[in-house]
Order: structure tokens, then sequence, then C-alpha cells
């Protein structure tokens, strides 16, 4: 009787092998390896969030670079980042996106796609748009080191990580022009081009335009080079080459500037509001739309203090929303069309970098610098589907900023007319200018280049509530997120020395001097 | 070494068994049995329920039931054998009569007190080598909150027990940790365990952020407290070795009812309460919507002008609830098999209007002597839980979006929370202000609504065969099973949850969790010789876990506000989670005892787990020794009782499934989705956690047995921690899990009873809990000293840091110069400092004290207890400052605030600043507040219980047998609230806003709150009839 119990107790022990455990630790719902099969997805992850997706738009740029560069004010007393209070959540959140969303899956195409084929050249060319963001932020970053799995990992310096970009991009053009004719990368996954490699190939080349100009005050010889190169590679010239992200409802990959625009919190800033009024910009009606109560173009300063948004004229029903290509109102509120491809860079752009090295003295394709200015108009103001008479008219147009009508009672912010000036100095502020309200909406772009150029010309924020900048000044940089406090104490105070500044907004990047 | 049973071996086997089982009873019979029954009556002639009755040297036993009757078959030389709690063991031959009325006199030299622990097996105290702490059903099943949860009935009743509800209204979690937190990432709740089988307690996810978040049930809420029997706390590691991993927090062994012999009896027990809110903060009445003091009909904030206010509009939108439970059940049965059924229905309201919770639970159970020797146990509970709408949490949640509204919003503005959309006749929303983060809590109340249902069926069978006298097996298999429902549905045009797209959400998420265990058990006791007697449990077990969770996803609907996955514009199947694991084990347990005052106790278990690398093995084991002074050295007569103990014990833990390999997730997005490398760093070569654990306690009873002592210091060192910490970010993992660190633990816990006064008529007892755990991070790894145990820095940031402890709260602060003194900057505001140490949020220490009165029929019971020590932030209270709602922010409104302090460069401030400039400067929009200027300290005192009760008297004829009435309130007032630790020159101090002891969730996310629900107080009648 015993017996047949130790039997029947042995026979349970034993016949409960561990064998299965390997399959049954293993998660069905995730991938554990990933290879050619999976590249194109991460690459469209990595498209989908470097540019912000849903989650991050809005504490990652509406309520930062979308506000420095002046395009948009807060008509809510719910956010401070308009009077440059910053928000040390939102600037960890900027790192998620390109650390933990986008280099990854980057690095694992770098790493493990064909040496010199077509997706590593694109995986080069999106890992280059993506840090140029994060590191016209903050300034020096961990960026040789990203994406490896370390416990500790370097800050580099500015200089060294735009030379860097120079270089991916260079040999990523090069990589995509020795693919056969008609290549198309990552064909069906790709968001921006579906693959269509001569596409890339110049949103590469004006990507390493922009980045030559970047650094023109600061180091001119190499932006030469590096600019001549580009345009003699090939830049972009036409709408039909805008770069722009498809996008879905699916998951986070809406749209962000409509889903932010139907929460109605921010309007029209009196800066961009002053210029169009002032232009008689036909562009007007496309990037903002009447508002609720007046049906009327309104707009309202940055940095307003709560007291001040608390009158009925600062509300956001008093003031411009964003145009109906993002939202359309309905029943007091808006609408947005979530699905609406999302701006990442135009051939207009192009051609006001190309004018502004023209005037720099550099072999810009033989043109002008008032034809290429004049073209950048043209380029931009047909992409709002502006007809070609009134563009004609506008680019003639002596027309002088206004004073925008706000609150404030603000005076015009500037005097600078549309129509070719004379003199280099006008020449460059209208160059900046009309760049400015050509790469509406892109923020993080405009805030760049307004603290490389000073241009355009804008109201100084009501009221500053960073004791770091007083009155007057512009937000220069973000301060680093807390989290590399605690994860990277070490990397990070290093990386705050070769800043050359406190780690607060007053401090100026590498780049950025007069 | 395998072994196939052939049929020949299996019908071998059958025949033995069945001629064991044929022959035995025979031998049986030969010695004339006899059928006798009896009651059993305290000194008082009133009857006694559940003493156990047994046959000297024999295996025949049952215990009394509700009239303290018992009925039993005996050989007619027997001797019976009478034993409880309290009570002197007495023996009474049969000789023959068939009736008998046995008193048993209160136990006078020992408390020899029965107590369930590990796997089922019952063992007397004074054996035991470890700490425990037992509780009458009556102390879970009188008294109730509206949260429904039995865990939250443990509050200042056990020594060493720190028991933190998630205010998430009827149906929360809770958090119970024993002798403190002993893993950094890992789980820190004790392991419950129901009749011997362990409990999931999991649950599916719990706040990790101020963010918006709903509370989602866990294990526990499933218990019935009605069908609680007693409840035994095994407080450390070395009382659960035998549960393995698990237990490495402790163990709450709960123990259900069982039918007894004799004819069916009937109880029922009933009650019904009404909860209120208790409202803690304070507000202004003075200023009405706008800011720096211009009004402004569309402001959000409360910084306009002087307005009519509405003191109470907050109070007006919280609900007085009320509560109902109904329990009947019934026992009896006869000498082979006895039988205990129950229903229990539950109704809790919540005091946010339109949550309630709707709980039905089933209980069947089944004991039956099947052949002589062998006996079986069979249960089975079915539980059907409704939870409806329930409430939002967190910053964005139903609660903050009350008390944000503006001082000088009436009720009747408030309710007026939706137009007519004329465009397609839906609800339009209303809110007062143009926001994108609230929405009117009556929209969130009425047009969002996030339902639970469960449906869980809990099987448990068990065999047991008496092989020799000394010598049984048992074979138990337990199923426990649940499936929730979760919908969500939220009208078109819902603001605050961020996400929801045109013409409205919904969404349906199937979880279903099961738990296989099988087990087998080799139980017995010998006699070595005349002084040495042994006993011990050898077993094996296979635990299989799965869970499973399916979410479908219609965001954006066609048909506005057609809540139906058959309506959506984009359906997404979103996600699944499949969470299987098993663990197989062997464990064994010797006892050896020496003339009944000395015991040594060893166990050892090895598990196999399937979420770690082969060999997948792990061993522990612990030893422990107790000795009874009192029966070994003479004592003075006034010491009644006195025994030492000590144990040393090792527990082993795995980790959560799917750690060992690199994880990439697929969703979807434009063109054919995306794929991303986890944010989680995978570790393949993962370790099992250590902790290693001593404890040392003294019971000793004085005055006959008036006064007891029984005390406990003990230390634990938790190693191989599965830390699962920040890199840096620029890594491109936002997490990995390590094995590291070393986390200490050393505490005591004391618990005094005592009966100051004890008369005929009049009883006074009176218990005193007392414990303190202190908790020290020895080490992480060598490279890293600090990790973040939340991945939001809003408010605060839990961080582990060498030198200090779990739990500890970092977060922005106000910076001071070496002297000292406050900085302040040239704007009149204080000057940030970042990365500051602002608490932490476990208490110091606890106290408990209980007492209970008896004067004839009356019982009256008292629990105060509190805790000291350890801080919260508060993001409700800088939510109540940012928009200018707190009593506070109604000074300095009109300026004139000079800061106390310097300034950076030197020299005093004389900067004179306003209230709003104030209050908005540090607590940056309420969400990213400057942590330390919303830190409170959690010390607070209460009244938690107070009960009456009175025996009605009524004659045994009476159709009902006995009538119990109870009037009680719980969680009645505080005797002291914490203040806020910055303690601001010529600010108002301010007191806790919210109740100290709540929190957002269950998870190792604490001490950071945004959001909770006023605390709730509850009266309640409680009526029990037996019939």
């Amino acid at each position: 009787m015993k017996k047949i119990f130790i039997y029947a107790l042995a026979g349970f022990l034993f016949t409960g092998c561990t064998k299965d455990f390997e399959n049954l630790n293993t998660n069905p719902t995730k991938l554990t390896e990933v290879g050619k099969r999976e590249m194109p997805f991460m690459f469209a992850k990595a498209q989908s969030s470097s540019a912000m997706n849903r989650s991050f738009y809005q504490t990652v740029q509406n309520l930062g670079a979308d506000l420095y560069a002046q395009y948009f004010a807060t008509s809510v007393t719910s956010f401070q980042t308009d009077r440059y209070v910053t928000v040390p959540d939102w600037q960890r959140r900027f790192w998620t996106v390109v650390y933990v969303d986008t280099a990854p899956q980057l690095r694992a195409i770098l790493d493990n796609a064909e040496p010199n084929s077509g997706e590593q050249a694109l995986a080069q060319i999106l890992w280059v748009y993506s840090f140029h963001r994060l590191t016209d932020h903050f300034g020096p970053i961990p960026y040789f080191g990203a994406a490896t799995p370390e416990t500790v990992i370097l800050y580099d310096d500015q200089d060294v990580i735009y030379d860097d970009f120079f270089k991916r991009l260079e040999q990523a053009v090069t990589d995509l022009k020795s693919l056969p004719e008609g290549t198309a990368v990552f064909e069906n996954y790709e968001l921006m081009y579906n693959g269509d490699v001569d596409k890339w190939i110049h949103f590469a080349n004006t990507l390493r335009l922009r980045l030559a100009l970047r650094i023109s005050a600061v180091d001119p010889a190499r932006a030469k080079t590096e600019a001549e190169a580009a345009v003699a590679s090939g830049v972009l010239t036409s709408n039909s080459e805008n770069a722009s992200l498809a996008k879905s409802l699916e998951g986070n990959d809406t749209n962000g500037l409509a889903q932010v625009a139907a929460w109605n919190e921010f309007a029209m800033s009196s800066t961009i509001a002053s210029y169009l009024k002032g232009y008689q910009d036909p562009r007007l009606s496309k990037y903002f739309q009447p508002d609720l109560v007046n049906g009327q173009y309104n707009s309202l300063r940055n940095g307003l203090p709560p007291a001040s948004l608390a009158l009925p004229r600062n509300t956001s029903a008093q003031n411009s929303n964003v145009g109906s290509y993002w939202v359309t109102p309905s029943a007091g509120t808006f609408t947005p069309d979530l699905v609406a491809r999302f701006h990442i860079m135009g051939a207009a752009e192009a051609y006001f970098l190309r004018a502004e090295g023209v005037l720099n003295g550099w072999n810009m394709g033989g043109e002008t610098a008032q034809n290429l200015y004049e073209e950048g108009i043209r380029t931009s103001l047909s992409q709002w589907g502006v007809s070609e008479g009134d563009v004609t008219n506008y680019i003639n147009s002596t027309a002088v900023p206004v004073a925008p009508g706000d609150s404030e009672n603000s005076p015009a912010v500037s005097n600078v007319p549309i129509k070719w000036g004379e003199g280099e100095a006008i020449q460059r502020q209208q160059i900046g200018t009309q760049k400015w309200l050509a790469i509406y909406p892109d923020g993080m772009e405009a805030w760049a280049e307004f603290r490389r150029t000073g241009y355009p010309a804008m109201y100084p924020v009501v009221q500053s509530d960073n004791p770091n900048l007083p009155s007057g000044e512009f937000i220069k940089r973000l301060p680093y997120p807390l989290t590399e406090e605690v994860s990277n104490l070490t990397e990070l105070n290093k990386g705050r020395a070769l800043l050359g500044g406190p780690d607060n907004v007053a401090t100026r990047l590498w780049w950025d001097i007069d | 070494m395998k072994r196939k049973f052939t049929n020949k071996v299996s019908i071998l086997k059958v025949m033995l068994l069945i001629s064991f089982g044929i022959l035995l009873p025979f031998w049986g019979l030969a010695q004339n049995v006899k059928e006798v029954q009896g009651v059993v009556l305290d000194q008082a002639n009133q009857p006694i329920m559940g003493v156990s009755v047994g046959v000297e040297n024999g295996t025949e036993g049952t215990t009394t039931n509700e009239d303290g009757r018992f009925f039993l078959k005996v050989p007619d030389n027997a001797i019976l054998v009478f034993s409880f709690v309290g009570f002197e063991s007495q023996k009474i031959p049969v000789e023959g009569k068939a009736e008998l009325t046995v008193t048993l006199l209160e136990s006078q030299k020992e408390l020899d007190e029965v107590v369930v622990t590990a796997l089922g097996i019952t063992r007397n105290t004074r054996t035991l080598t470890y700490a425990t702490q037992n509780l009458a059903a009556e102390e879970v099943n009188e008294i109730r909150g509206n949260s429904g949860n039995i865990m939250n009935n443990l509050s200042g009743k056990v020594a060493g027990a720190v028991i933190t509800p998630a205010a998430t209204g009827p149906g929360s979690a809770a958090r119970v940790v024993l002798r403190g937190n002993k893993s950094i990432s890992g789980n820190n709740n004790a392991l419950i365990v129901v009749d011997g089988v362990p409990l999931d307690n999991s649950t599916r996810s719990q706040a990790t952020s101020t963010f918006n978040s709903y509370g989602v049930s866990d294990g526990a809420a499933s218990i019935n407290p009605d069908d609680v029997e007693s409840i035994n706390v095994l407080k450390g590691p070395s009382a659960a070795a035998l549960y393995g991993s698990r237990a490495a927090n402790g163990a709450i062994i709960i123990t259900t009812k069982r039918g007894s012999e004799g004819s069916v009896a009937f109880n029922y027990n009933g009650g019904f309460s009404v909860e209120q809110p208790v409202l803690l903060m304070d507000f202004q009445n003075v200023y009405g919507r706008g800011n720096g003091g211009v009004a402004d009909p569309t402001g959000a904030e409360s910084w306009g002008a002087p307005a009519q206010t509405y003191p109470d509009n907050v109070k007006s939108f919280f609900e007085t609830s009320s509560s109902f439970n109904n329990s009947l059940n019934f026992s009896g049965g006869t000498e082979k098999i006895q039988g205990y059924g129950s229903y229990t229905n539950n109704r809790n309201g919540g005091i946010v209007p339109d949550n309630a919770l709707d709980r039905n639970t089933l209980n069947l159970r089944v004991n039956a002597t099947v052949l002589p020797k062998l006996t079986t146990d069979a249960k089975i509970t079915y539980l059907n839980q409704n939870i409806k709408n329930k409430p939002r949490q967190g910053d964005t949640g139903t609660s903050m979006g009350t008390y944000i509204m503006p001082r000088d919003m009436s009720e009747e503005e408030l309710k007026d929370f939706e137009g007519v959309n004329p465009v397609n006749g839906e609800p339009l929303r209303k809110y007062w202000t143009n926001s994108s983060i609230f929405d009117n809590p009556y929209w969130d109340v009425y047009r969002t609504s996030v339902n639970e249902e469960r449906n869980r069926v809990t099987l448990l069978g068990s065999a047991k065969y008496q092989l020799t006298d000394w010598l049984s097996v048992m074979g138990r298999y337990s199923f426990d099973r649940y499936e929730d429902k979760e919908t969500g549905s939220f009208y078109d045009g819902t603001i605050s949850l961020g996400s929801v797209q045109p013409g409205g959400q919904y969404y349906e998420r199937f979880s279903t969790f099961s738990e296989r265990n099988i087990d087998v058990l080799v139980t017995g006791e010998n006699d070595l010789s005349a002084d040495f007697s042994i006993n011990y449990n050898f077993g094996a077990a296979i635990l299989n876990r799965t869970s499973q969770s399916v979410q479908n996803m219609a965001n954006g609907l066609s048909i506005p506000n057609q809540f139906n996955l058959a309506f959506a514009t984009t359906p997404s199947f979103a996600e699944i989670i499949d969470l299987n694991r098993e663990m197989q084990s062997v464990y064994g347990n010797v006892q050896v005892g020496f003339r009944d005052q000395l015991y040594l106790d060893v166990s050892a278990r090895n598990d196999w787990s399937s979420t770690l690398p082969a060999p997948h093995s792990y061993f522990y084991p612990s030893v422990g020794l107790s000795a009874i002074l009192s029966d070994m050295i003479n004592m003075p007569s006034w010491i009644s009782f006195a025994k030492v103990r000590g144990s040393y014990t090792q527990v082993g833990n795995d980790a959560d499934p799917y750690l060992l390999s690199q994880l990439y997730n697929f969703s979807l997005g434009a063109q054919e989705g995306f794929v991303n490398r986890d944010a989680t760093r995978a570790i393949g070569n993962l370790k099992p956690e250590e902790t290693n654990s001593a404890e040392i306690g003294i019971d000793w009873k004085f005055f006959n047995n008036r006064l007891g002592l029984d005390a406990t210091i003990y230390k634990s060192n938790t190693k191989n921690q599965l830390l699962f910490i920040g890199l840096p970010m620029a890594s491109g993992f936002g997490r990995q899990y390590i094995n590291a660190g070393d986390i200490e633990n050393k505490g005591i816990e004391v618990a005094l009873t005592g009966t100051p006064i004890e008369k005929d008529d009049f009883t006074w007892s009176t218990t005193v809990n007392f414990s303190r755990n202190i908790n020290t991070i020895l080490e992480l790894t060598p490279e890293i000293t600090q990790a973040d145990l939340s991945a939001s820095t809003r408010m605060a940031t839990v961080v582990a840091k060498v030198g200090g402890s779990y739990g500890d709260l970092y977060g922005r602060g106000w910076k001071r110069n070496e002297n000292g003194e406050f900085l302040i900057g040239a704007n009149g505001l204080p000057v940030m400092e970042s990365n500051m140490k602002l608490g932490n949020f476990n208490p110091d220490f606890m106290l408990g004290w209980a007492n209970s009165f008896s004067y004839n029929r009356f019982d009256l019971s008292v629990l105060i207890d509190g805790r000291v020590g350890g801080e919260m932030v508060s993001g409700t209270d800088s939510f109540l400052g940012y928009y200018g709602i707190g009593d506070y922010t109604a000074e300095w409104r009109d300026g004139g605030l000079v800061l106390p302090g310097v300034l950076e460069t030197g020299g005093a401030n004389t900067t004179a600043i306003d209230a709003q400039t104030f209050w908005t400067a540090v607590s940056q929009n309420g969400r990213d507040a400057w942590g330390e200027f919303f830190t409170y300290s959690t010390t607070n005192f209460r009244l938690r219980q107070l009960s009456v009760s009175y025996n009605i008297p009524l004659e045994n004829t009476n159709l009902i047998r006995n009538a119990k009435v109870s009037l009680y309130g719980n969680n009645l007032f505080f005797l002291y609230r914490g203040k806020a630790t910055l303690d601001i020159d010529g600010m108002k101090k301010r007191t806790i806003p919210i109740d100290p002891e709540a929190a957002l969730g269950i998870g190792n996310y604490q001490g950071v709150e945004a959001g909770l629900p006023p605390a709730v107080r509850s009266f309640g009648l409680n009526v029990k009839l037996s019939f």
C-alpha cells in the first residue's frame, strides 16, 4: 500500500518535467527576433515617432517650439511655457521620442541591412533628421552611443555631431544614387515618399543644405562646402516632392497638430498675424481661420499673464485657430482631420536656403538671390493653392506688417516689405521672414532659424516667468531632462560642461552666435 | 526515473484500496460503535461553536455547531477530548452514554491556540517558531466599509501590517505590506491563501503616475467576508516557506466555514450602511472665476474678483451612498457527510454619483468521510461582481475635476453639463472654460462610463487517506478562474481622456485568469521515545497560471455615441497579453518536539520556475526553534506562560515571464504598421531573488493570562533583487531588469493584550499593537547608486538610492544656501532646486489600540489607530493652489507677499509678489508642481471603528435561536492629520487635504497622489440571526 503511494508520488514528480518551460516562457504576442521581415515596419515606426505622433506633439512641439517660433500663442491659462517656464517632464518626452521610439529602430536597420543599401541610406537620413531637432533644442547630447545598451552613455559636443550629420547624409545620397533607376525602398511601408529614391535624395540634400546654413556663422568654410555639395547633388525644387507623412487613425499615429487644434487651447500669435495681415497674405486663410465669436482673424500675444488671458478678447473663442487643413468648426467646437498628411519639409524652404547661400557668396546653382527668394515665395503660395496672378502681385507687393489689433494694442512687428529690397541686411531679413512664413507650421525649424538669424522680427513675450530670461530676451534652448540626473548623472555633468554656460534656457547653442 | 503503471498495477491498486476500505470498517464494527451527541457550554451556559470533539487515540472527530451541539459515532469505550481556543481541554469517557453536556472552563494556565498555517496544516501556536496573529470572523464581517475589500478590515489590527486602500470606490484593491517593502520593483503584497490554496491577488494595472487611471479590482476583493471563519496572518517569510516565493512577503491565511454535524442550521447576517465623504480640504470662499483679481466668466481659475461663492459646491457633487449586505448560510450534516452553503449579496454604493458595486457569492462545501480512513473536502465558490461606472482617478479624474470647479459655481450651474448638438441632436459637452484636460464632473459621470464585470469560479477538492494512525497522505486539486469584462464608453466630445476620436469611443476588454494547483502532501507524526516526538510533511506541487487579455477598440464611432464595436470608424484589436507560467516544487518540513516544551522546525523547498533560464531551479531552507520556558523551568506564579522562539529563513523568488529575450512590439499605424524594440531591456541571465530573514520573538502571559505580550524583532535582507531600473534614456531602453542590490528591513512588532477588568457582568479587554520598520537600501550595483522606481517625474519621483530607504521621494524644492536660508530670485519667487529629497512614503511606526467592553448582553468596541512619519506629495493640493481654490490662496491676493529668504546675490528679499504669482509658480499648472511645496506628513490618528452590539435574549424554543444587533461607525474622524512639511512664514499652515493612508493604486508607485476622492466615513447596522 505504502509503496503505491511512493510510486505515485515519484511518478508525479518525474512526469513534471521542465522541458516545456522554454515554450511557456515565450510571449506569443511579441517578436523576439527581428530581421529582414521586420525592417520596413521598424523604419515606419521611426518615421512616425521622429515627427511627433499624437502622444507627443502637444507637449514636445506645440507647447514648446511652436510657441517660441511665435506661430501660435496659448489662449488658456493651463500652460506656462508661453511665458518661458519649462516643464522637465516634457523635455524627457522629447528624449523618449528620439532615443527610445526612433533611434533603436534605426540602429537595428543600420546594423543589419546590407552595407550601402537603400535601407541603410534611408535610416541614415532619418537618423540625421531626428537628431538634428534634438540637438538644436538642447545642445550637446548623447549621440554616438545612442541606442546602445550601456549603463553609461557619453555626451557629444554639437560640432562633432554636426560633422557626423554631414557624413551620414553624404554617404546616404551616394548610396541611393548607386541604386538602379526606379528602385523603391521599403515600398508600401515607408510613410513619406513610399520609397521613391529620387525624392529621398532631394530630401537628404535639402536637409544637408539646412544644416549647412545652420553652422554658417560658426563654421563658414564647412558650411560652404556642404551647402554647395548639397545643391550640386540636387535639392527639392517642386511641391510635388514636398515631404509629408501619411497618418492613420490607428494607434497613436494621428496628425498631432490636428489633434491639439481640436482642443483649441492656442491661437494665432500676434507676430504671424502682423505679417500675414500686413502682407494681405493669401496664406492667412489657409494657415488660420476666423474666430468663432466675431468671425475675424484675431490673434493674441505670446506670454500673456493669466490676468490678461482672463480678458474675453484673449479667449480661444475670440482668436483664430489653425486652418481647415487641420480642423473644421462644428457646433462651437472643432473637428480634426486626424489623417491629414503631416508636413515635414517643403521645396520652398530649399529656395530660401539657397537664396541665403547666394548672399553668403556660395554657388547655389547659378541663380541669383532674388530669383531664389521669389521662387521660394511662389513655391510656398502655390503649395497652398494660391493662383499664379495673386502670386505675382504678392511678390511685387510693398506691403509691410501692420498692427495685429490685439488686446495689447501691439504696433506692427516690423516694417520689412515683401518686395525684394536693396542691401544685404534687408534681403537677409526678407529671406528669413518669408522662409518662416513658408515653413509654417514647423515650429521646431522656425525656432532654430530664429535663434540663428534673428529673423523674423518678433514681439518679446509679454511676460517671462523664467528668472533666467529677463523681459525682452528670447528663449535659447531647453534644459536637460531631470531623468538624466537619476540615470546618467556623471555624463550629464560632462555634457553640461560642454555646453559652455549654465544648463538653463538662456545659454546659446554652439551655432547660435551673432 | 519514470514509471508507467500498467493496467495490472492499476487494478492491483484499486483492489488494495477496496480491501482496505472493506476491512477496516469491519475491524471497527467489532468494537460496538455508538452514537453520541451532546452540547458544549461555557461557564455562563452559553453554547460554544467550533469546539473540536475527538476520540482519544482515534481518528474520529467533529466540531460543535452554532448551538454548541455535536454528533459522533464512537466506540462505546471511547474517551472524548473537547478542546477549543481559550478553554481548558476536557476528556470525558463515553461509558455508554448517548447524550453529554460538557462545560468547558476558560483556560487559566496557558492559551493553547490552534491556528491554520501553511498548506492548511493546523498547528498549536505553542509549537510555532515564528510570529502569527489571529483574527476572528467578526473582525471582518460585522463592520464594513464600502470598498467591499476584506483586507481593509485588517487596518490597525495587525502589528506590522501597512494596509493602503486604493481610493477607487467600491471593489477597490488594497495594498497589504507586512514588515516593510522588500522588493524594489517587484511585488510587495502579502500572499493570500484561502483554505490552503493561494488566491490570485494580482491586479491587471495599477496607477504608475498621477495621470488618469481607472482602479482595477484585486483578488482579495473577491473574498466574501461572510464565509470567513478565521484569518491568520503569518508575518514573516519563515511562516510561509512552504508556499514558496509568493509568500516571501508574508501570508494571510483565510479559513472559510464548513459544515458541521447535526440538524440543519440557518444563519443570517445582514447589514445596511451609509457612506458619506469626509471632506478634508478647506476652500477659499471669497473669490470667483478669473485671474489676477479680474473677473472672467469663462475663467478656469478662481483668482478673480470677490464674488458670491458656494462653500458646499464640491460637497454637493459627492453623494451619501448606501450599502446593503445580505448573507444567508446553512450548515448541517450527518456523521459521514457535512455540508455548508451560503449566498451573499453585497450592494455597495460609491460617493461618486452612479458608481456602485453589486456582488453575488455562492459557496458550497461538502466534507465527507467516504471510507473510514478516507476523508474528502470539496468546495465550489462562484462569484459575480459588477462594478458600475468606476470613477476616474488622477489629475484629470472625476474628483479632481470637482475640486477645481470655480468657487463661485453653484450646484445648478455645475449640473448644467451639456447642451444639444444642433447638427445631430446628440449631447454637446459644456464646460465653463476652454480646457483640453477637464470635463464637467457630471459629464464624467453620465457621459463616460467604465464598467467591470467579474465572474469567478473557484474549485477545491482534496482527499486525505489515513495510511496508518500516524501517517496520512493528501492529494489536493484547486482551480481558480475568473473572467473580467471591462467596457468603456465615452461620448463624442469627451476631452478628459485625451484621445477620444470623433463620434466617441467604445472598448471592450476581456481578461481571463486561471490558476491550477495540484499538490500531494504526506503527513506523519511519531513518538520517537517518551521524550521526543516528530511530525513531518513532505509534498510536491505543480502550479500553473495563465492570463490573457484581449481588447477591442472602437475609437471613433461612425454613428455618434452608438456604443458598440459594430459602429467603429476604425475597429482595432488592440492587444493580447499572455502570462503563462508554471512552477514545480518539492518541499519538506520536519518538526521534532522534546517533552512538549522544545520544538525544532526544519523545512526545505526546491522550485523549478518556467520564468527563469535553465535549469530553472532554486532551493531554499529554513530552520526555527521554540521553547516553552514556563514548562521548562519554575517561574514565579504571576507568569502564566512564557515562550521564546527564533527562526531563520531563506526564500527564493522567481520573476515575471518573458524577461529572458528582447521583445519587439507590433502596432498599427499608417501604411502596414510599425515594429519597435520594447523599451524594457531583456535579462538573459536572470537569477531568482533571495530573501534571508531572521526573527526572534517572545510570547509571554502574566497574571493568569490577564496580560499578554507578544513581541518579535526581525531582520531581512533581499538580495539579487530583480531591479527594474531606469537606464540612461540614450540607451534606447527606458528600463531594464538587473539582478543586484541588497535591501534590508529590520523592525519590531509588539502586541500587548490585557483584560484590565474582568467581572461577572463587565469585561474590558484591550490590545495595543505597535510596529516599527526600518528599511535601508544597502546596495544597488557597483555602477548604479540610484534608480527611479517610476517613470513619472511629475511632482515627485519614487527613488531607490544607496543609503536611502525604499520609498524615498525626490522632486523639486526650494533651494537653500549653506546657512539653510531660502533663496529668492530677482522676481521675488523661490529659486527652484531639482532632485531634492522630499520624504519617504512609509510610516516610521504604527500604533493600533483596540478595546472591547462587554456589559451583560452589550458589547462595545473601539479601534483607534495611527501612523507616525511618512510623507506624501499631494497633487490635489498643487491643483488647489494653482486654481486658487485652497483656503490658503485667499491670503496675499492683493500682493504684499515678501517671501522670507535671501537673494541669490546676497541680501534680503524685498520684492513683493501676490498669491497668484506665488502659487502659480510653485504649482506649475498643478500637474508638474515643485513637489516640496505640496509635501505633507502622513502622520495621522483616527477613530477607525466604533461599534455597539446587543445580544437579544431569546427562548431556545423560538424559531430564531440567536440574534445579535450591532451599530457601528467606520473611519469616523481624524484625531490628528499631518501638516505641510514646508512651513512658509506668513502663510497659513496647511493640513493634508486628502486621506493620508489612501493611494491611487496598490503598486509600488506610492507617496504621490493627484485627485484622490475624499475619504469615506460609514455608519451601519448589522444583524445576525441563527435559526
